[in-house]
């Protein structure tokens, strides 16, 4: 298109579409530039392309039936989903998980946190053509997916959270398998390091590019790292702690710039702190019920329910009517890997959610993406789309 | 790790204690100032509900006016309530989560009833960018409309999509056929424009309106 710009010169503009399929926009997401040479003058996004009615869905079964479902939302860490819906469910209920659970669910998040950054920063790192910086850091991420497999049955959609507790109890090994994470986790960590730190190539690709500030960020609504990358201490775990984080030993860690390079690093950073508070919680892990003793809430098991006719009762009760969560409306918040995943809950009472509402922390990053990528070049925008850590599935829901 | 760094002043912590004080220190103000009512449904965090007139001036009071500083918007939610047992007020609810980022124990819900026959609610994108893509998800999915929103396009539903899917009445079960994406291309020069750019000549792509853009789906 032929356009007249401000300084009065005649320039023509090219409209380029990128998405919904392309390689690096991870999942299916699509924004339209219009190119001066290689500079983005202008960008539209477009979202949708996955939703599935996950909203709708939640609505129609039981309050167990959405769990799965959560699942879908960030299936790099679906595990964080599980347990950020089920503290929500369990907070309207009011009750408390024995120690075993919260231990449990501890060492969980961090693992999948740890998985959640690394794939963000390999997928960045491949985007900007650094494919040993991938290997890298998926080399630890696949054993933390062998633990899934073993503890869950499942790699991705795992669905090992229920409201009251835990799907079942780990297996035997499980704390040594933790403890090799780590220590892979370590020498992943600094290798990669070692690849990217002083490297000129990657330093002249993400320093600077997609620069927001801190006011501008909380404008936007962003949370989680890339907010923290900005200077912002914002760490739902320290500001509003749950599963016993404050009494956990680890710092939150923080950028100064807000580019493309600070977010990368604090996901980095924060990974390390992650394995801190996984070495912590292994020593506190100790024999004990992982679940709620109310059969009202939490099925069952099929000792107790052959044998005993209130168990016998409870099973039925929460699988053909659900959890009876008392009737009212609630926001509950979590920190995921991507920022702050809330749930807006609404019951009438009965077993069946009456509205079930995602707060994805990634819309509101990608939101502000057209003015992230703002005068940068083409090729930047990439980098933008990677390090900001989009997942369609809780974009779109 | 070359300009990150490991924070280590003690962040403020939201307590129980902390969430109460600022709910009882707020709530008189809201209430004599705006006519804003505690909502009991919520009996876990901190809602009010406040008339659509009111709503603009509680969100400018809690984001700049004092010293509260709410200044992060974290969602706009929609609710139906069609059917809901007991349940006699206006069909529709639109609600706002918002928090202080600094301060995270000052978090309020702000909750709107709008009527079926009225269906609108003002727009806070000009206060909080990000409300822009959630009112219009909230419009999308119910059908609500935000008064002086720039750009009340669907979000997450095509554009050819018929009906807002999150409605009570609108079945689970059914399909739609859908084949186009949206149209970005008027989007598009519309941001140029606002940057002072002026359009000579569009490109042979453009057509006129959204309508003329959709009768090229394959569904003809």
């Amino acid at each position: 298109m032929i356009v007249l710009a401000p300084n009065g010169e005649q320039q023509s503009l090219m409209p380029l579409n990128v998405g919904p399929s392309h390689g690096a926009t991870h999942g299916c997401l699509r924004y339209m530039t219009a190119l001066d040479g290689e500079n983005i003058v202008a960008s539209v996004g477009e979202i949708g392309y996955l939703h599935r009615g996950f909203e709708k869905m939640a609505e129609q079964g039981t309050w167990q039936q959405v769990i799965p479902y959560t699942d879908r939302l960030n299936y790099c860490s679906a595990l964080m989903n599980n347990f950020a819906y089920c503290r929500a469910v369990e907070q309207m209920l009011g009750i408390d998980l024995p120690e075993r659970a919260k231990v449990l669910r501890v060492i969980i998040n961090e693992l999948s946190r740890i998985a959640d950054h690394f794939i963000c920063v390999a997928a960045a790192a491949q985007d900007l053509g650094s494919t040993t910086g991938f290997f890298y850091l998926f080399d630890s991420r696949e054993m933390i997916m062998v633990i899934w497999e073993k503890l869950t049955g499942a790699r991705l959609t795992n669905s090992y959270g229920r409201i009251g507790g835990l799907y079942r109890d780990t297996y035997t090994g499980f704390e040594e398998d933790v403890l090799a994470v780590c220590r892979q986790v370590d020498k992943n960590l600094h290798d990669v390091h070692a690849c990217f730190d002083r490297n000129r190539i990657f330093l002249d690709r993400t320093t600077g590019v997609g620069k927001i500030s801190a006011e501008r960020a909380i404008q936007w609504g962003w949370t989680g790292p890339c907010l923290r990358a900005t200077g912002v201490a914002s760490d739902l775990r320290k500001d509003e702690p749950y599963f016993d984080y404050e009494t956990y030993d680890w710092d939150v860690t923080v950028g100064t710039q807000g580019d493309v390079f600070d977010r990368l690093m604090v996901r980095l950073a924060e990974a390390e702190e992650s394995c801190k508070i996984i070495k912590q919680a292994l020593k506190r892990l100790q024999p004990g019920p992982i679940n709620v003793d109310d059969p009202r809430i939490r099925v069952p098991d099929h000792a107790h329910t052959y044998q005993d006719m209130e168990s016998l009762i409870g099973r039925f009760k929460t699988v053909y009517e659900g959890i009876h969560v008392p009737a009212g409306e609630y926001y509950s918040s979590s920190e995921v890997a991507n920022g702050e995943l809330g749930f807006t809950l609404v019951s009438d009472g009965s077993g069946k959610p009456w509205r079930v509402k995602v707060r994805p922390p990634c819309l509101t990053q990608f939101a502000a993406f057209d003015e992230l990528i703002d005068g940068a070049l083409l090729a930047d925008s990439m980098a933008c789309l990677s390090s900001i850590n989009i997942i369609a599935g809780e974009l779109d829901r | 790790m070359s300009h990150c760094e490991n924070r280590v002043e003690t962040p403020v912590v939201a307590t129980a204690e902390a969430r109460q004080e600022f709910a009882e220190k707020v709530l008189p103000i809201l209430e004599s100032r705006f006519g804003a009512v505690r909502d009991e449904d919520d009996q876990w965090g901190f809602t009010v509900v406040v008339e659509g007139a009111q709503l603009r001036n509680v969100v400018l009071f809690l984001r700049d006016g004092h010293e509260y500083r709410v200044n992060m918007l974290l969602d706009v939610v929609g609710v139906d309530y069609l059917g809901f047992k007991d349940y006699t007020g206006p069909r529709f609810a639109v609600e706002y989560a918002l928090k202080s980022v600094y301060n995270p124990s000052r978090r309020i819900r702000i909750k709107v009833r709008v009527s079926e026959t009225d269906c609108k609610v003002p727009t806070i994108s000009d206060l909080f960018p990000i409300a822009n893509w959630q009112e219009r998800e909230v419009w999308d999915q119910y059908g609500i409309v935000f008064e002086n929103h720039p750009d009340l396009r669907r979000l997450l539903n095509h554009a050819e999509f018929q009906g807002h899917p999150l409605r009570k009445d609108y079945p689970a079960h059914k399909r739609q056929w859908l084949s186009t994406n949206d149209f970005l291309l008027p989007e598009l020069e519309a941001r140029l424009e606002a940057k002072g750019y002026k359009i000579i000549s569009r490109s042979k792509e453009v057509v006129p309106d959204a309508e003329e853009y959709l009768t090229g789906s394959i569904k003809q």
